[in-house]
């Protein structure tokens, strides 16, 4: 049970509307980050590793018309629910919550600590238009709105392209957006945060990561971990030229690593790093 | 840990050598590339047939087409002109046979592929009461808990957390706790092959390429959009292969749709690996025969 008394899944259900349109829900189905698998098989994994607490699935159905499905995650929080719906940011904004992409018949959203997905079985104007408009009203019906992560202050603004910053947790996550390495060298996990971007323009572009853990100690394991496993030949040097002609450099300090990923130049690489650290004591201060 | 993890610098370094090659590399990690100068004569055979009817509204061709498709890829995969001498090459009168399927509800393994199945495993002698088709509830099935042989059929799937919903993934429903061989994307599931309800049991493997899925997006990991209509059967004794085979297909249909060589965003690792570190089966191309029936237009490999 919640604070106010109401069963969380009550709450989220209570979200979503009755029908769309023509269309009439069925029965909501109720799923725990033990029991997601049964609905979603093995994508349950993206959304447990943004913590999910709960998900209310919702069918709407009118004969002769394309089902649609209403996928309302209870996050647990608002990080978590920006966090998941940036796992996939194809597509385009739909204006919907706090931040929405809609494409191929799918709209994905979020709000406060939720997240929320709206699916029809097949696109046409008509779905097209009761996904959008059935989002708009879940979106509506959650009366607050969430902080995204603080750790996103940390991207210096300087050429960062927006519609590519990321908040992950683990590794295969991580992996799943820029593969970084088949082990676990940067010590992710459910317990730290982290926020990936790229910057630059195409052909020039580079990568950006800010991982904040858990204490400084384990931030500067992490660093050595990066350092042994992907810049053996480094040795006192922050930054390394890659087999691409492009510099990647790590550095530490705090609860903090960040790390940029094919920088032009290895002035470019410390710069960014600068630009970083000086962000988060601002952030501090 | 490993010795040395394998990381982003280990697929510069092959980019730098062979760049047409290096852009490709994460999406094929699937494959294996430490086995390309196999012998010819090690080579597994594999067989893709494909039929150009259309497809009814649950995807599959009509039943007469795709009986046809599977007798022609058995025939040719065991060399065997008559089907039921071929399928009683692979089933005995007194096996007890679960036909293992997956019941995924946007791309099902399909009735029509099913039953074809059912027909020629009773051609081959076992009696329908000692036959069984599910997916889900493989342990509590009764014929499949007494189950002495397996056919093994699935349509292969773009997938958020393994790369591709493959054959060798379709036996993780005989683990009592799927989600236990989830890890470092799904990097072990050639070892559910090992287990007591499957181990040594699989006389064929089927995977439906009617209508694949190459991009995943939602939490359904499906859009109609990133479906097409391929038609085809890919048959093998040996899971990885028929794995390895049907990625190629995925990963052409993904170049000629994004217009450039964009990687699965999770590598299909287990397929590698179920050949380097389980030795289930072979995942190089170059040791595998690729017979191709059929329909030719489209086949992208």
């Amino acid at each position: 049970m919640c604070a106010a008394g109401i069963p969380p899944s009550r709450r989220l259900s209570s979200y979503i509307p009755a029908t769309v349109g023509p269309w009439l829900s069925e029965a909501d189905r109720v799923y725990g980050p033990e029991t997601v698998f049964g609905y979603i098989d093995g994508a349950g994994e993206v959304y447990r590793s943004y913590n999910m607490r709960l998900l209310v699935a919702r069918r709407f159905h009118k004969d002769g018309r394309p089902d649609i499905v209403v996928d309302a995650f209870d996050m647990g929080a608002p990080e978590d629910a920006f966090g998941v719906f940036t796992h996939d940011l194809d597509g385009d904004d739909a204006g919907v919550g706090q931040g929405s992409v809609y494409k191929a018949g799918l709209l994905a959203f979020w709000k406060d600590r939720y997240f929320v997905s709206v699916y029809a079985e097949a696109e046409t104007d008509e779905t097209r238009a009761a996904v959008v408009a059935l989002g708009r009203e879940v979106a509506g019906a959650i009366p607050g709105r969430g902080e995204p992560p603080g750790l996103l202050r940390a991207l210096p603004a300087e050429g960062l392209e927006t519609r590519t910053v990321r908040f992950l947790h683990t590794h295969p996550i991580l992996n799943y957006h820029f593969f970084v390495a088949d082990e676990n060298i940067l010590l992710l996990g459910r317990e730290t945060g982290a926020v990936l971007a790229e910057y630059g323009e195409a052909g020039g572009r580079s990568r950006l990561l800010v991982v904040r853990h858990k204490s400084a100690r384990r931030a500067a394991r992490a660093e050595a971990s990066f350092r042994r496993a992907y810049l053996p030949e480094a040795s006192g040097a922050e930054a390394v030229r890659t087999e691409n002609g492009k510099w990647t450099a790590v550095r530490a300090w705090g609860r903090h690593l960040a790390v940029v990923f094919d920088a032009a130049t290895a002035e470019e690489a410390a710069g960014r790093l600068d630009a970083v650290k000086r962000r988060l004591e601002e952030e501090r201060s | 840990m490993s010795p040395k993890p394998v990381t982003r610098r280990d697929f510069l370094k092959v980019a730098a050598a062979a760049p047409l090659a290096g852009a490709a590399v994460p999406a094929v990690r699937g494959l294996s590339p430490s086995t390309a100068r196999a012998p010819a004569g090690d080579k597994v055979r594999v067989v893709l047939v494909r039929d150009p009817a259309p497809l009814g509204p649950g995807g599959a061709p009509p039943a007469e087409v795709v009986q046809r498709m599977l007798d022609d890829g058995v025939r040719a995969l065991l060399g065997e002109q008559d089907v039921v001498k071929a399928w009683k090459s692979l089933i005995g009168p007194d096996d007890v046979v679960g036909i293992k399927t997956n019941s995924w509800r946007y791309i099902p393994t399909t009735a029509e592929v099913e039953q074809a199945l059912k027909r020629r495993v009773m051609d081959a002698g076992v009696a329908e009461d000692r036959i069984g088709i599910d997916d889900q509830g493989v342990l509590r099935h009764p014929v499949f808990q007494k189950a002495t042989a397996l056919v093994n059929a699935r349509p292969m799937r773009s997938h958020y957390w393994s790369g591709v919903g493959s054959l060798i993934k379709n036996y993780i429903m005989f683990a009592p706790r799927p989600s236990a061989w989830h890890g470092d994307a799904c990097a072990d599931l050639a070892k559910i092959w090992d287990l007591p309800a499957v181990k040594g049991k699989t006389r064929l493997n089927v995977l439906v390429m009617f209508t694949p899925l190459f991009h995943s997006v939602g939490p359904h990991n499906y859009a109609k959009e990133y479906t097409w209509d391929y038609k085809g059967l890919i048959l093998s004794r040996d899971p990885v292969a028929a794995d390895a085979t049907g990625l190629r297909v995925i990963q052409a249909k993904r170049r000629e749709h994004f217009g450039d060589d964009r990687p699965l965003p999770v590598a299909p690792h287990h397929i590698r690996l179920a050949d380097t570190r389980h030795h289930l089966g072979t995942s190089d191309p170059a040791r595998i025969e690729l017979v191709k029936l059929g329909w030719a237009e489209g086949a992208m490999i």
